[in-house]
């Protein structure tokens, strides 16, 4: 969209404000859960005569302008029995509600006829996967651990390069292309334990939503995707504690109201325990050595006034594998959010957020004081948010505000001893600063079409002292030498990067039950992960924009048919599909030396990009039997000089075909069941074709020179589970608490799916004057069915 | 450092998983390639034979001798025009020989030195200077504690101290009772002290795991999660360091990520597999391919037989 197009909407927007002036009143409020007090985010609130309607936003806060009169007003979230209450609307009005979750008898399974005004069919929004966290927990898990990671991993367009790999692939794009928040702070390193586990304890996740495509202007900052990670708030009711002992974590969490009605607060703790079970049988353990993960999560708010509420939210979590009582590795992240939603008037929903985030690792290695190696590296971030809506009458609905992100990095503080000698040969910090403002509008134009558009102006500046290095043009294959470099004092900033980007959404609503829509967006990235190996691991850095790495630059284009199917709706389904160019991708010259490298700048390539697909989605969402099949035909490419020829080549993780396939059933009231099925096609590999030997070694050749000439075989895997409910409460016997266990089988017929081929001549000692044997392995991270058993409870 | 850091990062971790990952060989087809040349010349200052292979790459997994390519013309020449000729050892096994006059060798520190192989009629070309190399002063045999070893273990250390001035690049070759430490994840080369050009260690003693990377790694057969003592009582150890240009440094290194592959749960860290650079190049683009590798390296060394 160019920018005078903008201008034009933002006018009409003022202008239907102009024309819209006559009697109108503001209906407004929070709706929450009538149990906890959990904002019900994404809530909706129908107006019967206008067939108008408004959703609830991340604080649960809803804001509709029409006209005075009496209405029937429907407050509805899925799940949940439906509120009606009747307004004879005079004034600005606030409604605050409560609803209650619906208690499903067996057999008569409630849904209701209404129709829901703000479905996915019915709103703009596109692209967008979201799992509530009741879901999260019935897909059955990795050795019963409730994994939000692995859990959007199951919808479409999400894929993994497998078992043991941190993070997700969205739409093609790498890890380190997904903005990853956790009550708005970043976190940047989503996985403990490599990438088993993912940092976010599902005792203190209320609302996971994860945006692959139109994304909002509001966000900014990665190419692929922005999941957004919403922390609950805890019971403003009640005390109540949570807390389950599974195979890998021992979970609590606490929460409860400060002073009625006026705040809560939840602490949520995980910790592995398997090192406290081994620390009598290994003396690695009992000699100071570690090998546990943890985290801490915690928030509260409190309102202030009607008008204000202060919400503190912070994480901690940490991953420690220490062998000795100094030596070792341990890295994790921090994170401590800070926010003031205030409220200026019944149309003007504001919110200030500070955030202080970091993700750091430390090494150290040594036999004794005079041989030693400490090596330690840190991102930190101080990042102010301020964001106003402005809810302007039912048409419209406008966002606007900014954001100022303060970096500061340390990429690598390495000391090292060496028979008693030090040297420090740490890398120089780096300072950067990010600044956005955007503005975002939806507008409804008639019933029938609604439009999402906005921009974002962001850019990107370094802040002495520092030194640039200039090198030498690129040879293919050879890293690049240093031509000059140039000192910039201490606070002298660089030239900015900038950018517009332009965000635009819009739907045609075709008749009730379904609509199209079609968006397009540009992402623009400053921060760059640096990782070439299949998996990023803890030690991977990122490293800011430069003379040297220009910011990634996306360009993303979807186009989708929704439609709502079933007598009661309850069938939900979409296809889309997303067209992805991008420049400026970063891949590594062979032999690039990545860690503790000064002239890391020196052995990147850069080339461009394109990833497209077709998501299919069926989702069922209430029902005995409910779940979901998910569909993607997808391909993504790069195309680096000096890799491959120069040709375009598939990225490592390149799936053609990725099918998922969820399903819960609940058998009586005790019992429940779920099945989760994948099937992913083989990603690319490359395969040598000759061998020779150089300076005494058989080296591996290819002799065309290319990247991803073959494919693995293709994945697929079954995982179940059985969820059984403690005794429920008898007219003899009540029970306060209430508690379940989980029974799970991953990987139920024990495919041994390969994660990579590699080939080598093996661990033997080739003896003098002969030849060593080559060889192909193929890996698989999981090879066996992995049963577990986990006990959760709450009281 | 930071390989073996990797390395130890992954043997911890996998820990918790081994018994869940699983690894087999398999005979996958590869493509099918045309042979091309492969030149293995590195030469050095030590008083005996210098040998350059003229071979033809072969199929990955045959493991036969390879192909020696006869009949070709090996010559080097240095910046003050002297020529050695390299002579076909006479099995046509494509080894080319010079031989010093007795008590002497080939080469000087500091002497810069081209390579011209002449093969159907397609001419080769490579360069190299013979950089300066260090002394080793003393070996050592201490019990260091870590879960890799038995307990009461001895690692062998050596002791030699880089010299004033960054850019100084080695290849540390070990012998356990002299047979040459060959496996590709004992591979072990030097930057200044250390072993990042990225990071200045320079004018120190080299740091510990270069100075450790002596030891064999021989996994215990009856106990896989440790490795064998690497010496003990009576073994001898010979340590030489050979001073190699910064292209070989580097080739050297990509060796070492080419053929030294992490197995099991080590592949999530795998890095993709790429050809390893060459410094031998034909004098005519278009012509035929070429792989392999040219260096002249002074060497100095040192052994000691351990007693305890």
């Amino acid at each position: 969209m160019t920018r005078p197009l903008l201008v034009a909407c933002i006018a009409s927007v003022f202008l239907s404000f102009a024309a819209s002036a006559q009697s109108k009143h503001t209906l407004s409020g929070y709706i929450k859960d009538a149990k906890d007090g959990e904002v019900l985010i994404g809530a909706t609130v129908l107006i019967k005569e206008l067939n108008a309607g408004a959703t609830a936003n991340v604080y649960g806060f809803y804001s509709i302008t029409i006209p005075s009169g009496s209405y029937t007003i429907l407050y509805s979230f899925i799940g949940y029995e439906k509120i009606e209450r009747t307004v004879s609307l005079a004034g600005d009005q606030r409604i605050d509600i409560e609803l209650k979750e619906s208690t499903r008898e067996l057999k008569e399974v409630i849904v209701s006829s209404e129709k829901d005004p703000l479905t996915k069919v019915q709103n703009t929004e596109m692209s967008v996967a979201e799992l509530d966290i009741k879901t999260i927990k019935k897909i059955p898990a990795f050795l019963g651990e409730v994994d939000i990671i692995r859990a959007i991993q199951s919808l479409p367009g999400i894929s993994t390069v497998g078992e043991g790999a941190s993070g997700y692939n969205s739409r093609g794009g790498n890890v380190g292309q997904n903005l990853i928040l956790l009550d708005e702070a970043p976190v940047y390193n989503s996985s403990h334990m490599l990438g088993f586990f993912s940092v976010f304890n599902p005792d203190a996740v209320l609302d996971v939503k994860l945006h692959k495509g139109a994304i909002p202007a509001q966000y900014g900052g990665r190419l692929s995707s922005i999941l957004d990670v919403r922390m609950k708030e805890g019971n403003n009711k009640k005390f109540e504690t949570t807390g389950g002992i599974g195979t890998i974590f021992s979970r609590l969490a606490f929460e409860g109201p400060i002073l009625k009605n006026k705040g809560s607060f939840i602490v949520a703790a995980r910790r592995s325990y398997i090192d406290i079970l081994a620390r009598p049988f290994v003396k690695a353990l009992k000699d100071g050595g570690a090998l546990n993960f943890y985290d801490l999560t915690a928030k509260a708010n409190y309102n202030f006034s009607t008008r204000d509420r202060i919400y503190l939210s912070g994480y901690f979590g940490r991953d420690n594998f220490l062998f000795s009582k100094d030596q070792g590795f341990s890295w994790g992240n921090q994170t401590a959010t800070m926010r003031w939603n205030h409220l200026f008037n019944q149309k003007l929903f504001s919110n200030i957020t500070g955030v202080y985030s970091e993700y750091s690792y430390k090494l150290e290695f040594g036999n004794d004081d005079a041989n030693k190696f400490k090596w330690n590296s840190a991102i930190h971030n101080y990042i102010l948010k301020p964001n106003l809506t402005y809810f302007i009458n039912s048409n419209n609905e406008l966002s606007f505000g900014g954001e100022g992100i303060y970096y500061y990095f340390i990429p690598a503080n390495t000391i090292g001893t060496t028979n008693g000698i030090q040297r420090d040969v740490s890398l120089a910090k780096k300072y950067n600063l990010e600044t956005s403002l955007y503005v975002n509008n939806i507008q409804r134009l008639s019933s029938v079409v609604s439009l999402d558009y906005g921009i974002r102006f962001s850019q990107f500046r370094s802040f002495g002292p520092d030194t640039v290095y200039h090198y030498n043009d690129t040879v293919p294959g050879i890293r690049r030498t240093v031509k000059s470099f140039t000192a910039h004092k201490s606070g002298q900033a660089s030239t900015p990067f900038g950018s517009w980007q332009p965000r635009f959404s819009a739907k045609v609503q075709l008749s009730e039950v379904s609509s199209i829509k079609a968006s397009y967006n540009r992402m623009v990235q400053y921060l760059h992960l640096i990782s070439n190996t299949t998996a990023s691991n803890p030690l991977d850095i990122w490293t800011p924009t430069s003379q040297n790495i220009l910011p990634e630059i996306g360009d993303q284009y979807t186009l989708g048919y929704f439609r709502t199917l079933g007598k009661e709706h309850e069938w939900e389904a979409s296809v889309e599909s997303y067209w992805r160019a991008t420049q400026n991708q970063i891949d590594y010259i062979n032999g690039a030396d990545l860690l503790v490298n000064k002239f890391l700048e020196g052995d990147l390539l850069s080339g461009k990009g394109r990833a497209y697909g077709l998501e299919f989605y069926l989702h069922k969402k209430t029902g005995r039997l409910n779940g979901w099949i998910s569909y993607t035909l997808a391909k993504t490419e790069l195309q680096v000089n000096g890799i491959n020829n120069n040709n375009w080549y598939p990225t490592r993780y390149d799936q053609r075909h990725n099918l998922k396939v969820a399903a819960f059933y609940e058998i009586n009231k005790r019992w429940s069941c779920s099945a989760n099925f994948v099937f992913m096609s083989g990603t690319p590999a490359t395969f040598p074709t000759s061998r020779y030997t150089d300076g005494g070694y058989v080296v591996p050749y290819n002799a065309n020179d290319s990247r991803g000439n073959v494919r693995l075989p293709s994945y697929h895997r079954l995982d179940i589970s059985v969820r059984l409910e403690g005794k429920p409460s008898t007219s003899k016997i009540v029970r306060k608490n209430h508690d379940y266990w989980i029974f799970s089988i991953y990987n139920v017929y024990a495919r041994q799916n390969p994660f990579s081929i590699y080939f080598s001549q093996g661990d033997q000692r080739v003896p003098p004057g002969q030849q060593a044997q080559t060889q192909a392995k193929q890996v698989s991270i999981i090879g066996s069915l992995v049963p577990s058993v986990s006990y959760n409870f709450n009281f | 450092m930071k390989k073996n850091i990797q390395t130890s990062f992954i043997s911890l971790t996998v820990l918790g998983f081994l018994f869940f990952s699983c690894e087999k060989t398999i005979y996958p087809n590869l493509e099918n390639a045309q042979p091309i040349l492969v030149v293995n010349a590195w030469l050095n200052n030590k008083p005996e034979k210098q040998s350059i292979q003229l071979t033809v790459t072969q199929p990955y997994f045959d493991a036969s001798t390879p192909t020696g390519v006869s009949g070709a013309s090996v010559t080097v020449m240095d910046d003050f025009d002297s020529v050695f000729t390299f002579v076909e050892d006479g099995t046509n096994s494509g080894t080319y020989q010079w031989t010093p006059a007795s008590g002497k060798s080939f080469g000087a520190v500091g002497r810069k030195y081209s390579l011209t192989v002449t093969v159907n009629g397609e001419i080769f070309t490579s360069s190299a200077e013979m950089k300066r190399t260090t002394s080793i002063d003393s070996i050592t045999f201490s019990i260091i504690p870590t879960f890799v070893y038995p307990e009461n273990t001895y690692i062998a250390d050596f002791w030699a101290n880089d010299p004033k001035g960054t850019g100084d690049t080695y290849w540390i070759k070990a012998y356990k009772n002299g047979v040459f430490l060959n496996k590709p994840s004992e591979i072990n080369v030097a930057y200044d002290a250390s072993t990042s050009s990225g990071a200045d260690v320079d004018d120190v003693t080299f740091v510990p795991p270069i100075r450790e990377w002596i030891n064999p790694v021989d996994k215990d057969p009856n106990n896989s999660n440790q490795n064998l003592p690497p010496y003990v009582s009576g073994d001898s150890v010979y340590v030489e360091i050979h001073s190699i240009s910064l292209a070989a440094f580097q080739h050297l290194q990509q060796i070492v990520e080419e053929t030294d592959r992490p197995g099991g749960f080590g592949q999530l860290f795998a890095k993709p597999i790429n050809n390893v650079s060459t410094n031998v190049f034909n004098t005519n683009p278009g012509g035929s391919k070429v792989v392999g590798f040219f260096n002249v390296s002074a060497v100095k060394g040192l052994g000691k037989k351990f007693d305890k």
